[in-house]
């Protein structure tokens, strides 16, 4: 038995909620040839944060490809379960969404991220989630100093309709739920359509009441910083949830200042976890890491190009070019 | 927060790789403070490895407080285990068993070695011990043979995506199956099936003198258990309703403890006689 291969070495921390253990993948040097000594020259770093997901491989064992892929590209990634999940101690939190929707993994993440940090020599933390882990990862971007970028997979910026205190929606909700199943409510949701098309084109888009307002000022505030946000969304969850386009809004607000990129992955659900949504999630978040993070592994640089052409994964419609990203820094 | 650098033994559960023909096996060791027994944990299939995972954890610490030592461990090319998921099969499975059963019982001092599996994992560690593996079986919710655990899979796997989808990429069940057994390559939550594999599964399954657990003591000589496991066994067992609540699962743990006790009892006993 041993706690390091090649490619990954497990980790574990002692933090105050209990014993944290993860797994480091690591780095590539295309210039030596081998596993980069992290000493030698510091690197920006990878940090994948669970979504709603019991372990940290995440659906699919997705996270663990994207891991190995980022590291064989020269940069240290890392997966953590969180306290309560996975094989790391403690209890998950009673009311787990709302607990991530309020930031409650802020102090947590950023604990592991300055830990990372300083055991591995990283010049900073690229932090990446999926759905709530997304959620996670802005809340932890604000609260790190040490985090310098954000991949966002479906980001989610509304928080559950309001519910009495037996967990069955407020009233007002049920009438209004009743009412809008019928004739009149449809003439309602005409008309309060067309008045809110009128109002944004006037006045440009309001938030919607259920916004996650906290979570949308983070973002705002890194944003406004220019700090580098890859934005990947699924197609069917955006028409799904689309009601109100977010990001968007927020690239719009934050105005030339911000470093936004959002793209749409065709071909793949909301877990990114089919072949298609695999790679093309893995290939554009190379081209944006490469473009705002570089580190300057020439040889990377070719495997790259060389191994998007042989593998044509190219094709969607959507990858941005490197030309794009390095316009943007 | 308080930050140290621990080392990994001083609280009892300790991750490593195990090294295996072609790759390397993530599995975590639960130790056990004067353990009088070991067991070895072969979880489920592929993607149920997620759901079921926190009720397995938690089963390996609730074993390892009561004086038996636990491995548990990902398959070949799933979980955090090494390898390409769709370049395996089920003989490389049952090697990752037959190996990880050598290690444990290779462990000083020598202790009865339990091999306890679910679902397509009951197959597996079923087979090894009709090689001779173990000196005790426990056996959850073994399917009749992996193909049923994979078309269950396949059959939830459809109803959400039916749910999820746009309309042009929902696929029924039953067409799923039908590219399978065209030798297709499907994907199921992220993993890569393929006709191979699928066909394979049909023919995986426990030998007969497994399927009834007082007439396979007999005749293995070494004590057998088989239990079926409930809805109310969910998040280990489909439909794994609560997989992220951590629902209270000691009703389970004490019974099945109390069967592991006593297959300790009888092949201590055995060894004495």
């Amino acid at each position: 038995m041993i706690n390091e291969i090649e490619t990954r070495e497990v980790i574990v921390f002692k933090a105050n909620d209990g014993v944290v253990r993860g797994t480091h993948h690591k780095a590539y040097d295309h210039n030596r040839g081998s596993v980069a000594n992290l000493f030698e020259r510091s690197r920006v770093g990878v940090l994948f944060l669970n979504s709603l997901s019991p372990t940290r491989a995440a659906a699919g064992d997705t996270a663990v490809f994207w891991a190995d892929s980022f590291a064989k590209q020269g940069y240290p990634s890392f997966r953590v379960d969180p306290p309560g999940f996975g094989d790391s101690d403690g209890e998950p939190p009673p009311d787990l969404l709302g607990f991530v929707n309020s930031g409650g993994y802020a102090s947590s993440d950023s604990f592991v991220i300055n830990e990372l940090t300083r055991r591995f020599n990283l010049s900073g933390v690229v932090i990446a989630g999926l759905c709530a882990g997304a959620v996670s990862a802005i809340y932890a971007a604000a609260a790190s100093r040490e985090s310098v970028g954000l991949v966002l997979l479906d980001p989610y910026f509304q928080v559950p309709i309001a519910t009495g205190p037996t967990g069955r929606p407020s009233i007002a909700r049920r009438i209004f739920n009743r009412i809008s199943r019928g004739a009149l409510g449809n003439l309602i949701a005409i008309v309060g359509e067309r008045m809110r098309a009128l109002r944004m084109w006037f006045s440009g888009p309001n938030l919607p009441a259920n916004t996650n307002f906290p979570l949308v000022a983070a973002f705002r505030s890194l944003a406004s910083r220019g700090f580098p946000i890859l934005v990947l969304n699924a197609p069917f969850t955006q028409r799904q949830t689309g009601q109100f386009d977010y990001p968007t809004y927020l690239q719009r607000v934050v105005g030339p200042k911000n470093r936004i990129v959002i793209q749409t992955v065709e071909g793949t659900g909301h877990s990114f976890s089919n072949p298609k949504g695999r790679a093309t999630v893995r290939e554009t978040t190379e081209i944006w890491l490469k473009a705002c993070f570089p580190q300057n592994d020439l040889k990377a640089e070719e495997v790259t190009s060389q191994s998007q052409v042989r593998n044509g994964t190219t094709t969607l419609h959507a990858s941005p070019t490197a030309a794009a990203f390095q316009r943007m820094r | 927060m308080i930050s140290e650098v621990i080392k990994k033994t001083e609280i009892g559960e300790d991750p490593n790789y195990f090294s295996v023909p072609g790759g390397h096996l993530y599995t975590v060791l639960h130790e056990a403070e004067n353990p009088v027994a070991r067991v070895l944990l072969v979880g489920s299939f592929a993607a149920e490895r997620h759901f079921s995972y926190q009720g397995w954890v938690r089963w390996a610490r609730y074993l390892a407080a009561r004086q038996i030592e636990v491995l548990r461990y990902d398959y070949r090319g799933v979980g955090e285990s090494s390898g390409v998921f769709e370049e395996m099969t089920f003989d490389h499975w049952t090697e990752d068993v037959q190996l990880l059963a050598g290690w444990l019982s290779s462990r000083s001092p020598r202790l009865p070695l339990l091999l306890h599996g679910l679902e397509v994992g009951a197959i597996l560690a079923g087979k090894c011990f009709d090689q001779g593996v173990g000196d005790g079986l426990l056996m959850w919710s073994p399917p009749v043979s992996a193909n049923h655990a994979l078309r269950a899979g396949l059959l939830q796997w459809a109803s959400v995506k039916q749910l999820l989808e746009s309309p042009e990429n929902r696929t029924s069940a039953a067409k799923y199956i039908q590219q399978l057994l065209q030798g297709a390559i499907i994907d199921v939550q992220g993993y890569q099936w393929s006709g191979d594999l699928w066909r394979a599964s049909i023919d995986f399954k426990l030998p007969s003198s497994l399927e009834d657990e007082s007439i396979a003591s007999v005749a293995y000589k070494r004590p057998v258990s088989i239990v079926k496991l409930g809805k109310n066994a969910s998040p280990l067992v489909p439909p794994f309703r609560g997989y992220l609540e951590n629902p209270n699962l000691s009703w389970l743990y004490d019974e099945n403890f109390q069967r592991i006790a006593s297959m300790v009892a009888i092949v201590t006993k055995d060894a004495n006689d």
